[in-house]
C-alpha cells in the first residue's frame, strides 16, 4: 500500500455531495466539529462514565511473538506456545500472565491496515484515518475526551504518558488536545508555579480583567479558545495531586512489576479512577528489524505483567466493566525472518486485543493463514477497529463532525462495527 | 452516478468563472485596492452583511508591523505614528515598512515555512543558511515572484554560494514527492490522490501524476566541496532514468515492473526531448568533489521554464491567491494550496482581478502587497461579532496567531529587552530568533505548523509555559532601557507610566477603565516587587497580544 494517499478524499459520495454543494454555495466555516454533534449527546455518553486506556506498543509488536503463534512453520520463530485459560488457544510463552486472562480479552488476529511505516501507521492507528493534506483528523483520545469526558472537570480528559502524537485534537479544537506526562508519569515541564500564591492570585485577577474587557467587543473564536486553555492550565493547579501516584506505586509496584511500563499502567489506573476519560500509555520500542526475538524477550514479559495487573486491578475496583483497555501498536511484523534475525513492517495480517467495557472476554476473533501471510477470515480494517471501539464505549461511530465544510464520521465511512466482539 | 450528481455543481462553477472574467475586464483602470474593496462590498450587499468599522490607527499600526516585519512596533514608533496628523500617514507607513530591511527578513521566514516547513524531509535541508540568504536577497531587491520561483526550480550553482538548489535537494531521488510539492506550492494543485489511482473527483489521472514526476526523475545530490563551514551541495541531473508506472496501487503485486513514463506538462503537451546519441552510456552516479556537468538535455530546466509561463493556468492564480491569503488571513480560495473546482473561490471576480493585475505588474511583490494593505478591506477593525478566525466574506479583520519567531521578537520589543541590550552595547548570548528564550521550548509550544490552514491550535501547554516558564528571562535585565526599569525608576506620574505600558506592549493607549484599574494595581505598596512585572506579564500573555488582528 502506498502511504501517501490522503484517505480523507476517500469519503462517502454523500459526504462529497454535501461538501461540493456547500462550497458552491460559498460556505467555508471552521466550526471545530459542531453541528450534528450536540452537547446533549456528549453529556448523555458522559453520564455512563466510560473510560478508555490504550496501551501503545510503539514500533509495532510482533503478532508471532504474542497472539498468533506459527510454531513449526518457517515463519514461526524460536518461542514455544503455552496453553491459556481458553481451551485450545495457545499464546507465546513470553506471556504467562496474559495467558491466564484470555477470558477477559477479545483478541483480534485478523487486523489488516493500510499504513506500513511508523509515522503513517501511528497517525492511522490513533485517528482511524490516514494522514491527509487538508484535514487534521482527531485522535481517538480527543474523540473519547469529547464524547465521554466530563466537560466540567478540572482534569484534562485526554492524557498521554510518553506516547507518540502526530495529530492530537485535530479539527476538534484545542480543548481536546492531549495532556502529556513524561515516561515516569510526571507532569509536563512548567506545570508547577514557583510564585507566591497571593501574588499569583493578584496577577490572575489583573489578567482576567484585561481578558474580559477585551472579550466585550472582540468575539473571535481563537481568543475564546486561548482564554479557555488558560483557565484549563489554571484549574490544573487544583488537581495536581491526582498526578502524584508515588504512594500508590509503592503499594502496587510488586503487582505491576517494578518497571517503567508497570508504573505507566498504574498511573493510567489512578487517572481513570480520578475520572479522566482517556489515558494512553506507550511502551518502546518494538521495531525489531534486527534481533526480533531478543527484543521481544526483553519487552513482552514486563509489559504483559503490567497489563495483566492493570486488568486485575481495574476489575477488583469495579472499573473494568466501564473501562475499555486497548492493546495495539501502529503495525505488525513480517512473517519472514530477515538475515539479522529481525522482522520488518507488516500490515496485511496482524494482531490487537481489547478488554473491558463493552467487549466480550474469552474471544479470539479472526484467523491468519498457515504461515501468517494473510488474513484467512474476518479481516478487520483500521476503520472497523475504531468503529468497534467507539461502539463499545457507547459512542456512535457514524457521528459526523465538520472539518470546514466536509462532514467526517468518527470512524471512516464504510467501516463496520465488529458486533461479534461486543458484549 | 457520481458524475451525474456532480454535473450541476461543475456548470455552476463554470458560469461563475465566465461572469468573473467579464467583471475583471471592467476594472482595467481602477487601482487594485479599490477593486478589492468594491468586490468585497458587493458581496456584503448581496448577503446583507454589516462589516466591522475601519480599524483605529493603533490597531492598523500593530497589524501592519506584524504582517510586514514580523514584530510589534517599538514605543517610539507607536508614539510617532499616533501623533502624526498627516492624512496619508497609513500609506506612508506601508511604504516605509516595505523598504525596511526587516521586511525581507520576515518574508524570508514566511516563505521558508512554505517551502520547507519546520521539519523538512532531509538531505541536509535542515541547515539551509545559503537558501535563507538567497531568499532574503530576492525580497530585498524585490525580485519578481516568477523569477524567484524559476531560480529555485532551475536550482543552479550550489547550496552555499547560490542557495537556490536546496529546495529541490529535499526531493532528490523522490520524484513523486517533488511532483506533489511543486504542484501544491506553485500551482495550488493537489495531485496526491493521483499517485495511487486516478483522482476520484478531479480530472487528473495517474499517468498525469507520473508525467509530472518524470521531470524530477533524474536529480541527484552531489557534494561539490565546502565553503567555510557550509557544505556545497549541487543538484546534478543525469541524462537517463525514468519513473516507472505500475498501475493502480490496488492492483500492485510484488515484483511487477512498471512502464517508464515520459514527462508531460499537467493537462498540457508531452515534453519534446531530443534523442540521446546512439550507444549513450553514463555511470550510475554523478561523481562528487566538483560541480556536476549539465545533462544532454535537462528535464528540470524544461519544467522551470514552463512553470511560470502564461500557458500554465495555475501559476499566477496560485501566487496571487496565496499572497492575498497571507495578508488578509484567508485566500479567496481557501486553503490556498487547493485551487480545485470542488473548492471554488468565495469572490470569483476578485480572484480574477488579483491574478490579472499581479501578472500585468510583472509579479511585483511589493507593488502587490502595497495594494492589498492600502485597501479598506485590510484596514477593517478586528472588533465585531463575527466569531470565525478568518471571516468568509472579509467582514472583519483576521485573527492569526503570532508565530514563535514573531512572539519572541514582539516580547523583546514590548519588554524593552532589545533596547536595554542596545544601550549596554551587549549582544544576546544565543543570538538566534528566540534569544533570550530557549529555541526548543519556543518551537514546541508555539512553533507547530498549525493545521495547514492557519487555524489556532494552542492548548493548555502553552499557558503552562507562559504562566510558569521562562518568560522571566526577559526581565532578568532590569537595567536602563527596559520597561521594568522605566516603571520602577522613572519620576513620571503613575498615569503616564500606565499609558506607556499599554503603548509599548499593545501599541495602543489604555481605555479609561483600564488606566484606572492599572493605576490602582501599580499603586498598591505591598507586596511591591512583583507588581510591575505582573503588569507586564499580563499584557505579554493576553489574547490581544497572542494574535495578529
Amino acid at each position: 500500500m502506498n502511504p501517501h494517499c490522503p484517505r480523507n478524499e476517500h469519503i462517502s459520495r454523500r459526504a462529497l455531495m454535501k461538501g461540493a454543494l456547500a462550497t458552491a454555495a460559498g460556505a467555508t466555516v471552521m466550526n471545530w466539529g459542531g453541528l450534528t454533534s450536540t452537547p446533549a449527546f456528549a453529556a448523555e455518553v458522559a453520564k455512563k462514565q466510560k473510560h478508555c486506556i490504550m496501551l501503545w506498543m510503539n514500533g509495532g509488536a510482533s503478532q508471532f511473538e504474542t497472539f498468533d503463534m506459527k510454531v513449526g512453520r518457517p515463519t514461526g520463530g524460536i518461542f514455544r506456545e503455552i496453553d491459556t485459560d481458553l481451551p485450545g488457544y495457545k499464546v507465546c510463552e513470553l506471556m504467562p500472565e496474559i495467558a491466564k486472562r484470555i477470558h477477559k480479552l477479545a483478541v483480534i488476529r485478523s487486523m489488516r491496515t493500510s499504513q506500513i511505516d511508523h509515522p503513517g501507521g501511528i497517525y492511522l492507528m490513533h485517528a482511524g484515518y490516514a494522514e491527509a493534506a487538508n484535514v487534521r483528523f482527531p485522535e481517538i483520545g480527543a474523540i473519547v475526551a469529547k464524547y465521554a469526558g466530563d466537560p466540567n472537570s478540572d482534569l484534562p480528559n485526554f492524557v498521554k504518558i510518553s506516547a507518540p502524537s502526530y495529530t492530537g485534537a485535530g479539527f476538534l479544537g484545542p480543548k481536546y488536545q492531549p495532556f502529556g506526562l513524561d515516561q515516569n508519569g510526571r507532569l509536563p515541564t512548567f506545570s508547577v508555579s514557583g510564585m507566591n500564591p497571593a501574588d499569583e492570585q493578584r496577577r490572575h485577577e489583573l489578567r482576567s480583567f484585561i481578558e474580559e474587557s477585551y472579550a466585550r467587543d472582540h468575539q473571535a473564536e481563537p481568543t475564546r479558545m486561548h482564554q479557555q486553555a488558560y483557565e484549563q492550565a489554571r484549574r490544573l493547579q487544583n488537581v495536581r495531586s491526582v498526578f502524584d501516584v508515588e504512594s500508590e506505586w509503592q503499594k502496587y509496584k510488586e503487582k505491576y512489576g517494578d518497571s517503567a511500563i508497570g508504573r505507566k499502567c498504574l498511573t493510567a489506573r489512578c487517572l481513570v479512577e480520578a475520572g479522566i476519560a482517556f489515558v494512553e500509555a506507550g511502551h518502546d520500542n518494538y521495531d525489531t528489524h534486527a534481533d526480533n526475538f531478543t527484543g521481544h524477550k526483553a519487552r513482552v514479559p514486563v509489559m504483559e505483567k503490567a497489563w495483566a495487573a492493570l486488568l486485575d486491578d481495574l476489575e477488583e475496583r469495579g472499573l473494568l466493566q466501564d473501562t475499555l483497555v486497548i492493546w495495539t501498536g501502529e503495525i505488525g511484523r513480517t512473517p519472514s525472518i530477515n538475515n539479522r534475525s529481525g522482522r520488518d513492517h507488516y500490515v496485511r495480517s496482524w494482531s490487537t486485543a481489547l478488554a473491558g467495557a463493552g467487549v466480550k472476554g474469552g474471544l479470539v476473533y479472526g484467523e491468519s493463514d498457515r504461515d501468517g501471510h494473510d488474513v484467512k477470515d474476518n479481516p478487520v480494517t483500521e476503520g472497523d477497529f475504531f468503529a468497534t471501539i467507539y461502539k463499545a464505549l457507547g459512542i456512535d461511530p457514524t457521528i459526523e463532525n465538520y472539518a470546514g465544510i466536509r462532514p467526517i464520521p468518527l470512524a471512516p465511512f464504510g467501516s463496520k462495527v465488529v458486533e461479534d466482539l461486543l458484549a | 452516478m457520481l458524475e451525474k450528481l456532480l454535473r450541476p455543481v461543475s456548470s455552476f462553477a463554470a458560469a461563475v468563472v465566465v461572469c468573473g472574467m467579464l467583471a475583471g475586464t471592467a476594472h482595467a483602470e481602477t487601482p487594485l485596492r479599490e477593486v478589492i474593496d468594491a468586490e468585497v462590498a458587493k458581496v456584503w450587499k448581496e448577503k446583507g452583511i454589516n462589516p466591522s468599522a475601519p480599524a483605529p490607527d493603533a490597531e492598523f499600526l500593530r497589524r501592519v508591523y506584524l504582517d510586514l516585519l514580523g514584530t510589534t512596533p517599538s514605543y517610539q514608533e507607536t508614539a510617532a505614528f499616533l501623533d502624526d496628523a498627516a492624512p496619508d500617514k497609513r500609506a506612508k507607513l506601508i511604504d516605509k515598512l516595505l523598504d525596511d530591511p526587516r521586511f525581507a527578513e520576515h518574508q524570508t521566514r514566511e516563505w521558508d515555512m512554505v517551502l520547507f516547513g519546520r521539519n523538512p524531509p532531509g538531505y541536509d535541508s535542515g541547515s539551509r543558511e545559503g537558501f535563507i540568504r538567497f531568499l532574503r536577497e530576492q525580497f530585498a531587491k524585490n525580485a519578481p515572484y516568477d523569477q524567484i520561483v524559476k531560480t529555485i526550480l532551475l536550482a543552479e550553482g550550489d547550496t552555499s554560494n547560490q542557495g537556490a538548489p536546496m529546495f529541490l535537494m529535499q526531493y532528490q531521488r523522490n520524484p513523486e514527492d517533488a511532483a506533489v510539492a511543486v504542484t501544491k506550492i506553485f500551482m495550488g494543485v493537489q495531485l496526491e490522490c493521483a499517485r495511487c489511482h486516478d483522482h476520484p473527483f478531479e480530472d487528473y489521472t495517474q499517468v498525469d501524476f507520473y508525467g509530472m514526476a518524470a521531470f524530477f526523475a533524474r536529480l541527484q545530490r552531489v557534494e561539490a566541496g565546502t565553503n567555510g563551514k557550509e557544505k556545497m551541495l549541487a543538484l546534478g541531473e543525469k541524462s537517463t532514468g525514468d519513473v516507472l508506472f505500475t498501475g493502480p496501487a490496488i492492483d500492485a503485486t510484488p515484483g511487477k515492473k512498471g512502464e517508464p513514463i515520459a514527462p508531460k506538462f499537467l493537462k498540457g503537451e508531452p515534453l519534446a526531448e531530443p534523442e540521446l546519441p546512439q550507444d549513450f552510456k553514463e555511470p550510475p552516479n554523478i561523481p562528487g568533489g566538483k560541480m556536476p556537468e549539465k545533462p544532454q538535455f535537462s528535464r528540470k530546466d524544461a519544467f522551470a521554464e514552463w512553470v511560470a509561463r502564461p500557458d500554465n493556468p495555475w501559476f499566477a492564480r496560485e501566487a496571487a491567491n496565496r499572497i492575498f491569503g497571507q495578508f488578509l488571513g484567508k485566500g479567496v480560495v481557501h486553503p490556498v494550496d487547493n485551487l480545485s473546482d470542488v473548492n471554488p473561490p468565495s469572490h470569483p471576480a476578485l480572484l480574477d482581478a488579483l491574478e490579472k493585475e499581479f501578472v500585468a505588474h510583472r509579479f511585483d511583490i511589493k507593488w502587490y502587497v502595497r495594494e492589498l494593505l492600502n485597501s479598506k478591506t485590510y484596514q477593517l477593525s478586528s472588533a465585531g461579532s463575527a466569531t470565525e478566525a478568518f471571516p468568509l466574506y472579509y467582514e472583519r479583520a483576521k485573527y492569526r496567531p503570532l508565530s514563535a519567531e514573531e512572539l519572541a521578537a514582539s516580547w523583546r520589543v514590548a519588554t524593552g529587552y532589545d533596547e536595554a541590550l542596545a544601550k549596554s552595547g551587549k549582544k544576546p548570548e544565543n543570538a538566534d530568533d528566540f534569544a533570550p528564550l530557549t529555541r526548543g521550548y519556543m518551537l514546541s509550544f508555539f512553533g507547530k505548523p498549525g493545521d495547514g490552514e492557519g487555524n489556532f491550535q494552542g492548548g493548555m501547554h502553552e499557558h503552562l509555559y507562559l504562566n510558569n516558564g521562562e518568560l522571566a528571562r526577559l526581565f532578568a535585565n532590569s537595567g536602563d532601557g527596559t520597561l521594568l526599569h522605566y516603571l520602577s525608576k522613572s519620576e513620571d506620574p503613575i498615569e503616564k507610566k500606565v499609558e506607556r505600558l499599554f503603548l509599548q506592549m499593545l501599541s495602543r493607549p489604555p481605555s479609561e477603565e483600564e488606566a484606572k484599574f492599572f493605576v490602582a494595581y501599580l499603586s498598591e505598596t505591598e507586596p511591591s516587587g512583583q507588581r510591575q512585572q505582573n503588569a507586564i506579564w499580563t499584557l505579554m500573555t493576553c489574547s490581544e497580544f497572542r494574535f495578529n488582528h
